[in-house]
């Protein structure tokens, strides 16, 4: 049993404590960012003096030539494009997802049907998928969009199991006591004590969605980050293969930041080691 | 601390330049054969299947291995000499100096065809009579070959650019595919598959002209052929070899190119009586051409703003191995 | 004759091969505060639990007039994600009643602590919002699973007191499970002393002593003796 040491929660003053803990945000993010900033002088340097050719690996100023080329003018249209794939197949694919998630955790039954079949499919690596999507749903958005969820599917069916069936017994006795219904302890229990569980699953199946809409894209698309990756490849444009890895990157870590962000409002009841020193 | 390194460093380096220059009278004396050399073939180079098949360059160069890569298109075949997985890549040469214009060090130095190999494809029953009619429809065409600039010449022909349409881009053969499935409305065909398509599946050429044929040649990079032009002498000649076989057993070719794509016989006949063997230098002619050819790169912003595509096409055609074709 | 609160017979309660449970019965006046004392195992805890509803596999029968029963478990099982003032009004979803949360947030002695996540609650601290979400429902039976066993012994008779005083203003009667003795004797008014199991009720002890009661009473250090020869016949100690 826990015992904590305090009655109370220090009352701290705040606005010194904030001002601090600012402070140091910034001093971490800045630590951050010397890894990167060096690699990149690096490259300039190695491939302007020749060790590196530049028709194989483009000076990181060239590539930011090709960055400003292609903002003015067709990036947003392929940055729309892929987003809006992305977003519609995460959000196909986690929700069903979380459907047979709470399913298969709720009912030994529908494990005992469900979990050896998703355990078989969910082995099937992603490329695999593409050939025959490609031949049963043809080239179109259809395909695409079904191989994303696909690949958002598994992580967050995969967590939200195990957290289903990480949670407390204990706690799902008080609702029992009180004599919820089935639907009513889902609601009000199982969920949000499953929620830690699931937002690691939805923040992997994010980047898995990424990985998939990449692949997606390489084949048999018009427009797109993958169509422009694969578009530098085809026409001896590595700068342009470099700069859509780099637009990925960007909107992948963009969109991990969000789900991060929500993770730590809806997740701040949560009593882990978090490295933080304030309670809020 | 700084300033003594880097005295070390230039010393080095000068000192390895030094070496390498001598050495330079010796090595072009006598050019030992290499340890390997690596080519690509193609269903759209028949003589390449010939050259494989016959094995004439193992044959002259027997202290070296000699390895095969099947390309699938010139798309596939330049990033492979780009990335050194092969020596000797064919392509269009359309689609080379595209490749030339973007940066890759390459130098075309043979003719392996020129054939009407691309154009334009729609299913049998389809509507379209003209290319204007495939406006906002989607086309499949290989991104960086021939197909594909055939395409966007057609295309501003009929006063259409790039993004007047949907151009899907699938390698040759999925192109095909989805032509015949009706996933898209057109196809930039390439031969056998273009071939295959009309005997196969009785598509019909909604657009042909050989104008927008852009010849097949066989590119290097630069510095292999600084240091390898004996090598390359020396595959030429098999090359050569093959092409005369070529032209003496027309027959026997189309049973070859049958067999070795895998389609029918009637295709590989209709693939060959588009392709002319005859004359495999590298001309004058063949230059203009291909700066005839070049605007579309700019106009349909293929290549890097300010790329001046004649100097390109200039350094990319290796007038220097005419000498050795010229030979024959 | 006040009608029985609660009326529980077990002929048997099983586990599969093991008998836990045998030939209790046991009756529960309103007002009245009734311990199950006994050894860790003897089933006091599953006769509570077949009391709550928790387990309904039992020969037995369970006649229960009291309308509303609340449980108190062992820890306190708050839901971490809600605040203490959500914690206590669980179980009306989200439309509990305002004031009377905030009244038994006075009650319990945690007053300012409404908006607090669990994890800012020490021990004891915890289980007062499990006694108070408890009361929510106004109920006429308390029952309460060794509630103290998981605080420090200063805290215990703090929150024994609390448990008091809240039973005598709402009028509650306690069935209380515990294996503290003193405990049982300091707050019962009756104390049922259980055997090892298969269990029964062995002896009856009643404390005829009024509230509030003091610890160092002498009367309250004679009934600990007698419970405690009780207890070894039983072979419990």
């Amino acid at each position: 049993m826990t015992s904590k040491s305090k009655n109370l929660p220090l009352e701290l003053p705040t606005p010194r404590r904030a001002r601090f803990s600012l402070h140091n945000a910034w001093r971490l993010r800045l630590k951050g960012l010397v890894l990167p900033v060096l690699i990149v002088l690096l490259l300039e340097f190695v491939v302007r003096i020749g060790w590196l050719p530049s028709y194989q690996m483009p000076a990181p100023s060239e590539i930011a030539l090709t960055l400003r080329d292609l903002a003015d003018g067709a990036l947003w249209k392929h940055i729309s494009a892929s987003l809006l794939r992305v977003l519609l197949g995460f959000a196909i694919g986690a929700s069903l997802a979380l459907v047979f998630a709470a399913w298969v955790g709720l009912s030994r039954e529908a494990e005992a049907y469900l979990e050896p079949t998703f355990a078989g499919l969910r082995s099937i690596p992603s490329l695999a998928w593409v050939p025959l999507l490609l031949l049963w749903l043809g080239i179109d958005e259809t395909s695409k969009i079904v191989l994303i969820a696909i690949g958002a599917f598994f992580p967050v069916y995969l967590n939200g199991v195990a957290a289903i069936r990480d949670i407390d017994r204990k706690l799902v006795e008080v609702g029992q006591m009180y004599g919820f219904s089935r639907r009513r302890l889902v609601r009000r229990i199982l969920l949000p004590a499953a929620l830690p569980g699931l937002f690691t699953g939805l923040r992997s199946g994010m980047s898995l969605a990424w990985m998939f809409l990449v692949a997606a894209e390489l084949i048999a698309a018009t427009k797109g980050l993958g169509y422009l990756l694969s578009d530098g490849r085809e026409t001896s444009r590595p700068d342009i293969v470099l700069a859509a890895i780099i637009v990925l990157a960007l909107l992948g870590k963009l969109s991990d930041g969000l789900l991060a962000g929500l993770e730590k409002r809806f997740l701040a009841w949560r009593d882990t080691f978090n490295g933080q020193s304030t309670e809020d | 601390m700084k300033s003594t390194f880097r005295f070390s460093s230039v010393k080095y380096l000068l000192s390895a330049c030094a070496l390498a220059l001598s050495l330079q009278p010796l090595a072009q004396a006598a050019e030992t054969p290499p340890a390997e050399v690596h080519l690509d073939y193609a269903y759209y180079s028949p003589v390449s299947l010939v050259l494989k098949h016959f094995g004439f360059l193992e044959k002259a160069l027997p202290q070296t291995k000699v390895s095969w890569v099947l390309s699938q298109g010139s798309n596939r075949s330049l990033e492979y000499l780009n990335s050194g997985g092969v020596d000797f890549a064919s392509s269009a040469s359309l689609a080379a100096v595209l490749s030339r214009a973007n940066g890759s060090p390459i130098k075309s130095v043979y003719v392996y065809s020129r054939a009407e190999w691309t154009a334009l494809l729609v299913r049998k029953d389809s509507p379209y009579k003209t290319v204007a009619d495939l406006k906002g429809k989607k086309i499949a065409a290989t991104k960086g070959t021939d197909p594909y600039l055939f395409t966007l010449r057609s295309l501003q022909q009929a006063g259409l650019s790039k993004d007047d349409v949907e151009l899907v881009h699938l390698q040759h053969p999925d192109g095909r595919i989805a032509l015949e499935k009706g996933d898209v409305d057109a196809w930039a065909g390439l031969d056998p598959h273009m071939a295959a398509s009309q005997v196969q599946a009785g598509s019909r050429l909604l657009y042909r002209n050989t104008q927008f044929n852009s010849y097949g040649v066989v590119s290097v990079t630069e510095t292999y052929a600084k240091e390898h032009p004996q090598t390359i002498d020396t595959v030429l000649n098999a090359y050569e070899q093959a092409r005369e076989w070529a032209v003496k057993n027309p027959e026997e070719l189309a049973k070859l190119l049958a067999s070795e794509s895998g389609l029918p016989l009637a295709v590989a006949t209709l693939q060959l009586s588009r392709t002319d063997l005859s004359s495999p230098q590298l001309t004058a002619k063949d230059v203009l051409a291909s700066k005839a050819a070049a605007p579309i790169l700019v106009s349909e912003e293929l290549v890097r703003r300010g790329v001046n595509v004649d100097q390109v096409i200039d350094q990319l055609i290796d007038t220097g191995v005419k000498q050795t074709v010229a030979r024959q | 004759m006040t009608a029985h609160l609660l009326d529980i017979r077990v002929e048997r309660k099983s586990f599969a091969a093991t008998t836990v449970l045998k030939n209790i019965h046991l009756q529960l006046q309103p007002r009245e505060t009734v311990s199950l004392l006994g050894p860790s195992g003897c089933g006091k805890s599953t006769l509570l639990r077949i009391v709550a509803g928790l387990e309904k596999d039992f020969q037995g029968e369970l006649r229960n007039n009291a309308g509303e029963v609340a449980f108190v478990f062992q820890e306190p099982r708050l839901m971490p994600w809600l605040t203490v003032e959500q914690n206590i009004g669980f179980s009306a979803d989200n439309h509990y009643d305002r004031a009377w949360v905030a009244q038994l947030i006075e009650e319990v002695g945690l007053g300012g602590f409404a908006q607090a996540l669990p994890k800012a609650l020490s021990g004891g601290m915890a289980q007062r919002v499990a006694i108070a979400r408890g009361l929510y429902s106004r109920p006429q039976v308390l029952l309460l699973d060794e509630p103290f066993s998981a605080v420090d012994a200063f805290t215990r008779m703090k929150l024994q007191d609390l448990l008091l005083q809240l039973a005598q203003r709402h009028a509650i009667a306690l069935l209380l499970v515990t294996h503290d003795v003193d405990e049982a004797l300091y707050l019962s008014d009756r104390v049922l002393v259980m055997d090892n199991r298969p269990s029964s009720i062995r002896q009856q002890l009643s404390v005829d002593l009024p509230h509030p009661r003091d610890r160092r009473d002498p009367q309250l250090a004679s009934l600990k003796a007698l419970s405690l020869t009780e207890l070894q016949r039983a072979h419990v100690i």
